[in-house]
């Protein structure tokens, strides 16, 4: 396996928010392999921007994100504005403040209600807890359309908005609009305040760690657009010297590079930011923090949700700031000239710092690009995360308090994969065991009649193991109980082609096949069917295995509805009794 | 009565048009009790495999293994319906298909080898039958709630194939290539939108695709006229929706660099 860890020069693009797994082995009472494996494909962003010209930059690096383009857009304005040394006016400067506290008013209601607060009332889904919870579901659904309205105010619509220009907004929103949005700012100021002494009765898991925050920092503002780069550990820098201190690296198990500071992992989001920059925020905002039971600085990340519920508060109070002080303007976007050169942009994403770089060349056409996205910094951190909170949770506990735990660790770093991580998919290996949590119910309640265990091999030493362990089952009491209930229980001598007659009409069937000899060292593994999209061949000994024959049964649509292979390397009574316990309830 | 079942698929995409359903507010507690919506990730249902009435596709298809899944997704659908411009055209990651990808995949990752990645990134109409596409970049919630409403009264939803053009002039825009020199898309570019980008005051950029008999050609010949380049023109169209026929062939016409 090549999964080792390989330091890279050329940037990556990689948008990382997408599809995502996470594999876990516990060996001995201690996590022996620990991957966040991020594979949504790649989209290639840096590389399609080669070529265009800077005006398309904003529209293009927005599509990165649906849920924060506005961050996308901002780091990229300002990155190329310093090359073409424009000076943004105190107006643009102000209104790019206010389209930036619409987006994460938006983004910070949408994760708290729709994606993290299930998780600690014990539903499933924001619908679902919205039968038991109707006023809070409300209230931050109303807090998300409303932060997406501040956002249409500048673009016309909240995702991929069309208002941003490089050196400004297309045009100046009307005093009517920014009128209206003001009362409802204001009014929602108090929807903030009960939101934040809402979560801070919640029950949140008391695990402190030790970890880096690293946040923009600005002496005079709770940092958007603007800042140094600065950490609880000592680092102050301006953007440009990012890469001296930051590194991304590709690991084989994700499509998003992993960013790590002078070599170690740190946090970015939320939490840091109210960690680092605290006594920027205004006095209405600390005078309720200082008034709860959760405390900050924090090394607790469940206390994120809590950060972001305070930046919700911060952004309505500076909303309704600039909201009051709003002029008309004449002059919304600058004029100037296209020059070559590189210029670098740092701004507060949702999510956290997102730094971009470019390269353009004096007809104003992008030579490179380098966007370093607040996921990608973000994931090692997970990682480690992940096995602390599990160490200290218990590595004892069933496979569904584990899973459960580390998706809501997961979902602490809103991690564009929360799509993913709602149906994180966890293969746990547990003292060689595979536990595939998909799988182990899948045949509980099967019709018994129509269901099969086969033991597949050949007289070779070695290949024997699935016959050996049905010879082991057939004389195993549970075992011949379902037998008595139509179960049929059967060895085959590398049947090939002929598997798909031999199974025709059968619901449900387990293949019990031997596996190479110290692959990972496994006794048991369950392998979902659907899952093998390119079959791997060592997975058999025989000459045709049996992956190429369910790969044609399937190809000529004869596999039966049910079906999973469990590839042994030794038999031995634990085998037998996972394998029958996939199909008697306990 | 059993409500009819609705699920959200995502394929490679930025998850914007989701958001068309997330955005809605309290409308969206509403569509939950006017349908059961079995499987949608990103909001916490999930049941990949239901098989369902409505089946909506955000994506373009981009790795091997998307193939399969849109295929049992088709299977287990009664109505197929794609939101947004990367399920119905490529989308914006379309314009790898005209690049080499596998010298960006060396060009940005230190294993080449692990990345599972296809050539081309394509629309879902290239691999299964679609029954009604949405398009735009992203789409909007009017689009989708008109779109399942329209089917939950048991007809067809109305395919909207209008120019922008008639969209600004219906809301009384002032043209903005007429009295600006923006080279604007409108002149091609479907409606759906609501003509956002010349109400405030900017260029349409085609993000909801070709109109019905866009005349692309007079369109690139007065962009030339505003005196951009050709490659310049070639890339107006060569943009969101650069998979979209209509469009590739014209900046096809107009490209003149690699």
């Amino acid at each position: 396996m090549s999964n080792e860890t390989i330091k890279i020069n050329v940037p990556i693009l990689a948008r990382v928010e997408g599809e995502g797994a996470l594999d876990l082995t516990i060996e001995n009472s201690e996590i022996t392999e620990l991957k966040l494996r991020i594979y949504e494909p790649p989209r290639y962003f840096e590389k399609f921007l080669e070529g265009r010209n800077y005006y398309d930059v904003p529209d293009t690096v927005a599509r990165i994100c649906g849920i924060c383009p506005v961050a996308y857009q901002m780091s990229a304005s300002h990155a190329i504005e310093s090359i073409f040394q424009v000076e943004i006016t105190p107006w643009i400067r102000a209104m790019r403040r206010l389209f930036y506290c619409g987006e994460w008013l938006q983004s910070h209601a949408l994760h708290i209600h729709l994606l993290a607060a299930p998780d600690f009332l014990g539903f499933n889904n924001a619908i679902e807890m919205s039968a038991q919870y109707g006023n809070e579901v409300r209230r931050g659904l109303k807090l998300q359309a409303l932060g997406n309205d501040l956002v249409t105010l500048f673009g016309a619509r909240s995702v991929h908005p069309v208002g941003v220009k490089i050196g400004g907004f297309s045009r100046a929103p009307n005093k009517k609009a920014v009128d209206a949005l003001l009362m409802r700012v204001t009014e929602a100021k108090q929807d903030a305040v009960d939101l934040i002494h809402w979560l801070d009765t919640l029950e949140l898991p008391e695990d402190n760690q030790d970890f880096i925050s690293v946040a923009l920092h600005h002496d005079n503002e709770y940092p958007f657009n603007e800042g140094r780069i600065i950490s609880d550990h000592g680092l102050d820098i301006s953007i440009d010297k990012f890469e001296t201190h930051f590194k991304e690296m590709h690991v084989a198990h994700s499509t998003a590079l992993h960013c790590l500071l002078d070599g170690k992992p740190y946090l970015v989001g939320p939490l840091a930011r109210v960690n680092l920059n605290a006594g920027q925020l205004p006095a209405d905002t600390k005078a309720i923090i200082n008034g709860l039971k959760t405390h900050f600085p924090s090394k607790n990340m469940f206390h994120s949700i809590i950060a972001r519920a305070i930046e919700i508060h911060f952004a309505l109070i500076e909303a309704e700031r600039l909201l009051i002080n709003y002029e008309v303007t004449e002059q919304p976007c600058l004029s100037f000239e296209p020059k070559k050169g590189t210029g670098y942009g740092c701004t507060e994403a949702p999510r956290g710092i997102l730094w971009h770089r470019y390269d353009i060349d004096k007809s104003g056409c992008v030579t490179s690009a380098i966007i370093v996205p607040p996921t990608s910094q973000n994931q090692p951190r997970i990682e480690q995360d992940i096995r602390n909170a599990l160490m200290s949770l218990g590595l004892d506990k069933t496979k569904k308090e584990l899973q459960l735990h580390a998706e809501k660790v997961i979902r602490n770093y809103d991690p564009c994969i929360s799509c993913a991580t709602h149906f994180l998919d966890m293969n746990l290996v547990r003292d060689g065991v595979v536990e595939n949590s998909m799988l182990m119910d899948l045949f509980k309640n099967a019709d018994l009649s129509k269901t099969a265990i086969i033991g597949v091999g050949s007289p070779n030493e070695g290949d024997r193991l699935g016959w050996q362990i049905v010879d082991m089952l057939q004389q195993n009491e549970r075992a011949v109980e379902l037998g008595k209930k139509g179960m049929s229980i059967l060895k085959l001598d590398r049947p090939g082609v002929a598997l798909g007659e031999i199974i025709r009409g059968l619901d449900c069937v387990l293949l019990i096949d031997a596996v190479k000899q110290g692959e990972k060292g496994l006794s048991f593994i369950q392998i979902d069917v659907d899952q093998l999209i390119n079959p791997p061949k060592q997975i058999s000994t025989h000459e045709y295995g049996l992956t190429e024959s369910i790969t044609l049964l399937r190809n000529l649509k004869m596999r039966p509805e049910k079906l999973v292979i469990v590839g042994v390397n030794k038999v031995s009574k634990s085998v037998v009794t996972k394998i029958l316990n996939m199909f008697i309830n306990d | 009565m059993v409500k009819p079942k609705v699920a959200i698929h995502k394929f490679s995409s930025c998850d914007g048009c989701q958001l068309a359903f997330i955005n809605l507010g309290e409308p969206l507690l509403v569509l939950a009790g006017l349908v059961d919506i079995v499987h949608f990730a990103e909001a916490g249902p999930v049941d990949e495999s239901a098989k369902v009435d409505i089946a909506l596709i955000e994506g373009s298809v981009s790795a091997s293994h998307d193939i399969e899944r849109l295929q049992k997704i088709r299977a287990n659908s009664t109505y197929l319906i794609t939101i947004g411009a990367c399920a119905t055209s490529g989308g914006i990651q379309a314009l790898r298909n005209m690049a080499d990808t596998n010298q960006w995949i060396r060009d940005i990752y230190a294993n080449p080898a692990v990345i599972d990645s296809l050539d081309n990134s394509t629309a879902i109409k290239e691999h299964v039958k679609v029954d009604l596409e949405l398009w735009g970049c992203p789409v909007s919630k009017r689009q989708v709630i008109n779109a399942i409403r329209a089917l939950l009264f048991g007809v067809m939803p109305e395919e909207e194939k209008d120019k922008i053009c008639m969209e600004c002039k219906r809301h009384q825009t002032v043209c903005v290539m007429v009295t600006n020199n923006e080279p604007c898309m409108g002149a091609v570019t479907r409606t759906g939108c609501g003509a956002l980008c010349p109400s405030v005051g900017r260029d349409c950029y085609g993000c909801y695709g070709p109109a019905e008999n866009a005349n692309t050609q007079a369109l690139a010949n007065r962009f030339e006229g505003l005196g951009l380049i050709k490659d310049e023109a070639a890339r107006r169209f060569l943009f969101i929706n650069s998979g979209a026929d209509v469009f590739y062939q014209q900046g096809e016409l107009m490209r003149e660099t690699d």
